[in-house]
């Protein structure tokens, strides 16, 4: 290889003038070089300047990265290159040549300027590549010089020549005495350069971090993120993924997907997944202090099998970074980038400030979600403190857990006042729909405090959360049951008033805020409370009516019955079959003509009985609707019927350990009578529409006014009910029968009815007597009582001197009462005319009315004939 | 092939730079200095790029003892991530015969730290485990000397030069890896104080070897053959004359 080099300084000595030129143009290079403002301004001036004394064609300055010991273009001027239309020319300026070879080796060792013939040195092996592109671009000669800085190289001016012979020894002088002007200048470029570039990185940190500081919302996160990523990259897509609540997942949180156009399903399902964090690739980034830079093909090729990855790869993302957001110690998620090249600094920069961001958008989240939540708590207080009911409640649950939480109602259990069984209290059918069968089979076991999972939650603080895939493993039955919902837990919690526990509270849901939770689980707590005291005071409530009814019903018979008046025979018989029956249970049916007293008899059995402590309860079976014996009796539950709007309880019940006296019993209608017969047999009923059966102890005091024995004949009494009835008859004689009575009887309603209107009677006179002890009372004593009430109101001077006895009307003249006023005429009269009506008019032959008579046909006309009986009488 | 050493500007590392060049490989020599920094990650990705084998022979800046094991820790965990994305095959870390029976010294727990986490990180590995360089033979004189006196231990001492070390890890870089620990030494083993008394003496150092058997070593306690190879290790071919003639020559 031959080297041109610069003779020494000890060769010819230059001419005085040659000096003072070379001076002249290494101070106006020298001036050059301080008045460059631009890298590329330098190279230009300073080629230009040299190109205008010295016959060179262009110049370039190329650096060495000690790294890799490797040198490469830094500065040129393309344009006023000769060879830029050379094919070879700008590919150049991207290469980096090596230091290790011998043509730029001998550059390094020489002391100053060295130049080379290119067509010597461009072949040898490991000669770097420019050499020959500019040959072929016609340069000939090429003059190295390397550039010093503190004694290191830091790389050369190469200067080119289309002649070879042109680098004179002036020129080299000239070049040597620049170079390190020419080094101070390019070493001040690249430190610019440098403070430069970290002026921008901070400036642009500065701009984004103000930016960034008005994001409040997600959407604005986005926004300024997007602006960040476009100042470095035009097309970079992105995406953040926040790590979720579960702390094992992560979900793009905002994301843009550059300037790339892309399928829109992918895009969806890219968008809306969730991938675990430990996937081989998200936990590497969390891991890292530092950005990671990923290859798509090269994790694929190392089997991952992260959807996203996969997706990207369809996408055609080739390369991306990596790098996790956190705030203090915390991950709060990850940035990923499409970006080829990392600015360290400027990225973790901007990190920083999104992971701010990202913590208070987070906290904002959060402080929205606590204020929803407490908000939605105080909406669900103001419903709850309305609702009276259970069913009000179950409408408040219901719309609350499935309207805010998303989740549903398994069931409430309420611990019954035994302090120890468990009633299913409310609970919403739709939850187990799949699972139908089971859970009504599952709810009506009545299950007890000591249940294994009620025992837990009864026994926890904050309840309890029952993974459903591993208590299925566990093999809970109950799982089964709550693996139909789909959901991923089941929550027990106690309720609680106090320090009480009144029950448990049942939700499946995937997750619940504790705080929701326990706020809910306090106002169901005490609805339910109020609800169980509400029904409880409307129960105490009914039943002090339903007492204080019959007290005073007791209290107005046993001052209408402070004595029962009469001392007739027919009478003692019936105190001494009372006095027989009223100890036992026995049922006793009270026979009698109206107003004979059957209430009063039943109510001094009852009252002499050893159930007197309670209520005598008092149906009277004639004052009923048909359709509504049957619940009167029994009682019903709820809906059994259209407008059986509450549950109910029958007589029966009511009478429970007490008797129950059935008026009018002869008036029952067929069906109830089966009914009854059942109850009076069995000792156990059923409440309409209720499966439950009741044992009741009741004692039976029925009362009729007909004659059973006939109505039984006639079809209109169910025999056996009959005999059950008849057990021991007592049968109260008519007030006719017992005159005797009648006079003690007068005095009596005299007193109570002077008492009652405050007119006082002081004399009832025998005219009166006389005349009420000869009329018959078919009425009984309510008969006489209504009498004597009425001539007391109309007596006017304390002297009951009249009665206002009932005229005989026609309607009433066959009345077996009425016949017993008329004279004996009358009555055969009377007679006759019935016969003859029953016998269609017919007096004489069989059939007719005298054979009835039993008199002859002769005998009957003749007496028609006496007393007036003509056909009008019998055919009206 | 492409060859990244971290610390290439280093004692060890220039030397194993310059050894993988000559055999013709493009090697990256990775330092703060030279824009690749193994703490912030700055061009590390960068420098990983289609990188076969990395050498890490990084040193920490500090020597304090929570200082050591956090730069070994980070800058491993950094140097395996940027590897593994990289898909590097080859990772070659110089460590310390005996790095397991010193682990009450602050720096060989580090040391021991950066170990395990290679071992664990999946990308195939050698760990070179070298014996304490001659080069360290005038420090380790200061360290003990009390005024014209060296107090030293007579601990068990088998000195390797740094020239040695580098071609051992050169060589190492450019085999394949085998996932487990290499160990090297110099030809002569000695004791500590033995080894101390030649160099003071050879160096024309006024100071005396005061030798003991507290078998301390940097203000540590270890056991007494703790520094030389407990098993077969490849020995270097520069002996303490040597390597010597070579100081003073350079001197």
């Amino acid at each position: 290889m031959k080297k041109a080099n610069l003779p020494g300084a000890e060769g010819a000595v230059p001419s005085k003038t040659a000096l003072e030129q070379e001076r002249k143009i290494l101070l106006d290079l020298g001036n050059d070089l301080t008045r460059v403002r631009d890298k590329n301004d330098l190279i230009a001036l300073f080629s230009k300047r040299l190109k205008s004394l010295y016959s060179i064609t262009h110049a370039i300055i190329a650096l060495i990265d000690h790294k890799d010991e490797t040198y490469g273009a830094f500065l040129y001027d393309i344009e006023n290159s000769p060879i830029k239309s050379h094919p070879g020319y700008k590919l150049l300026f991207g290469q980096r040549f090596t230091l290790n070879e011998p043509f730029i080796k001998s550059v390094l060792a020489a002391d100053g300027p060295i130049s080379f013939i290119l067509e010597e040195v461009m072949d040898q092996p490991q000669s770097p590549a420019f050499l020959r592109v500019n040959y072929e671009g016609g340069i000939r000669e090429i003059l190295m010089t390397k550039l010093l800085n503190a004694e290191k190289p830091i790389g050369f001016i190469n200067i080119y020549s289309d002649k070879a012979g042109r680098f004179t020894n002036e020129f080299r002088s000239i070049m040597n005495g620049i170079a390190p002007q020419l080094s101070s200048a390019v070493t001040n470029i690249i430190k610019n350069e440098e403070l430069r570039n970290k002026e921008k990185e901070k400036s642009f940190l500065l701009e984004f971090s103000s930016d960034i500081a008005t994001v409040r919302t997600k959407e604005e996160l986005a926004r300024s993120v997007r602006t960040a990523i476009n100042k470095l990259n035009q097309k970079s897509g992105y995406v953040i993924r926040r790590i979720n609540e579960d702390k094992t997942t992560m979900s793009p949180y905002v994301f843009d997907l550059g300037l790339k156009e892309h399928d829109q399903n992918i895009v969806n399902a890219l968008q809306k997944a969730s991938y675990p964090i430990n996937d081989g690739l998200q936990n590497r980034v969390l891991e890292s202090p530092i950005p990671l830079l990923f290859n798509v093909e090269r994790e694929i090729q190392r089997g991952l099998t992260a959807p996203y990855l996969l997706n990207w790869q369809a996408m055609g993302f080739k390369n991306f970074l990596g790098i996790r957001l956190r705030n203090g110690e915390t991950n709060l998620g990850l940035l990923f980038l499409d970006i080829e090249e990392i600015n360290v600094p400027l990225l973790q920069g901007i990190c920083s400030q999104i992971s701010i961001a990202l913590a208070n958008i987070m906290a904002n989240e959060q402080i929205s979600k606590k204020q929803e939540e407490q908000a939605f708590l105080l909406n669900f207080s103001n419903d709850i403190t309305q609702v009276r009911t259970k069913n009000d409640l179950q409408a408040a649950i219901v719309t609350v857990l499935d309207k805010t939480l998303h989740t549903k109602l398994a069931m409430i259990r309420v611990i019954d006042e035994d302090g120890f069984h468990m009633s299913p209290f409310m609970f919403d059918k739709t939850l187990f729909e799949k699972a139908k069968v089971d859970f009504e089979k599952m709810s009506a076991n009545v299950i007890t405090i000591e249940e294994k999972y009620t025992a837990q939650v009864l026994a926890s603080e904050e309840g309890v959360v029952f993974n459903i895939e591993e208590e299925l493993k566990s093999g809970n039955a109950y799982a089964q049951l709550w693996k139909t919902t789909g959901l991923r837990n089941s929550y027990g919690l106690p309720l609680r008033v106090g320090n009480k526990n009144i029950g448990t509270i049942w939700m499946q849901a995937d997750r619940l805020s504790p705080l929701i939770l326990r706020g809910i689980c306090a106002q169901i707590s005490i609805a339910i409370a109020n609800i169980l005291a509400n029904e409880k005071l409307l129960a105490y409530k009914k039943q002090l009516e339903v007492e204080n009814d019959y007290l005073k019903e007791q209290i107005k018979t046993i001052y209408n019955f402070s004595e029962i008046i009469g001392n007739a025979d027919t009478m003692q018989k019936v105190y001494r079959l009372m006095s027989l029956v009223a100890e036992s249970n026995t049922t006793v049916l009270v026979l009698g003509e109206t107003g004979t007293g059957k209430e009063l008899i039943a109510r001094a059995i009852h009252n002499a009985s050893p159930r007197r402590d309670k209520l005598m309860v008092k149906v009277n079976c004639a004052a009923l609707p048909a359709n509504l014996i049957e619940s009167e009796l029994f009682g019903h539950e709820r809906g059994a019927f259209t407008g059986a709007i509450d549950r109910r309880l029958g007589k029966f019940e009511l009478a429970n350990q007490s008797t129950l006296f059935l008026d009018e019993i002869g008036e029952l209608p067929l069906e109830a009578q089966s009914k009854l017969l059942r109850v009076i047999q069995e000792r156990e009923l059923e409440r309409l529409g209720g499966k439950q059966t009741i044992k009741v102890d009741v004692r039976l005091i029925a009362a009729t006014n007909r004659n059973l024995e006939e109505e039984v004949k006639a079809g209109r009494f169910r025999a056996d009910l009959y005999y059950r009835l008849n057990v021991f008859p007592i049968t109260l004689p008519p007030l006719r029968e017992r005159a005797d009575d009648i006079e003690p009887l007068i005095h009596f309603f005299v007193a109570r009815y002077s008492k009652n209107t405050g007119r006082r009677i002081k004399k009832v006179t025998p005219k009166v007597i006389q005349q009420l002890r000869s009329y018959v009372f078919p009425g009984n004593v309510r008969e006489l009582e209504h009498l004597i009430e009425r001539s007391v109101l109309l007596a006017t001077d304390g002297v009951l001197d009249e009665v206002y006895i009932p005229r005989e009307t026609n309607a009433e003249k066959h009345e077996q009462a009425y016949a017993l006023n008329r004279s004996l005429g009358q009555v055969e009269r009377d007679y006759i005319i019935d016969v003859l009506k029953r016998c269609a008019g017919k007096i004489s032959g069989s059939g007719g009315a005298a054979e009835i008579l039993d008199i002859p046909g002769n005998t009957l006309h003749s007496k028609m004939k006496k007393l007036g009986i003509t056909k009008a009488d019998y055919f009206s | 092939m492409k060859i990244v050493v971290i610390g290439g500007t280093g004692l060890i590392g220039t030397k194993v730079v310059a050894h993988l060049r000559q055999q013709g490989h493009q090697v990256i020599a990775a330092s703060p200095n030279t824009g690749i920094n193994t703490i912030t990650g700055e061009g590390l990705a960068e420098a990983m790029n289609e990188t076969a084998v990395v050498v890490d022979l990084a040193n920490s800046p500090s020597w304090e003892d929570q200082a050591v094991l956090n730069f070994f820790e980070t800058s491993g965990r950094n140097i395996l991530a940027a590897e593994i994305n990289a898909g590097v095959k080859h990772h070659v870390a110089l460590s310390i015969v005996g790095v397991d029976q010193m682990q009450n010294v602050g720096y060989m727990r580090a040391k021991k730290a950066q170990e395990d986490l290679i071992k664990k990180s999946g990308v195939p590995y050698t760990i070179v485990h070298s014996t304490q360089f001659l080069e360290f033979l005038g420090g380790l004189a200061s360290q003990a000397a009390d005024g014209n006196t060296v107090h030293i231990s007579a601990l068990q001492f088998q000195p390797i030069a740094s020239d040695d070390v580098a071609a051992f890890v050169a060589e190492a870089a450019l085999a394949a890896p085998i996932n487990g620990i290499m160990e090297i030494a110099g030809p002569e083993r000695s004791t500590l104080s033995n080894f101390l008394s030649r160099y003071l003496r050879d160096t024309k150092d006024p100071r005396q070897v005061e030798p003991n058997d507290n078998n301390q070593y940097y203000g540590g306690t270890i056991p007494n053959a703790a520094l030389v190879p407990a098993g077969k290790a490849k020995l270097g071919a520069i002996n303490y004359e040597k390597w010597l003639a070579g100081q003073l020559k350079k001197a």
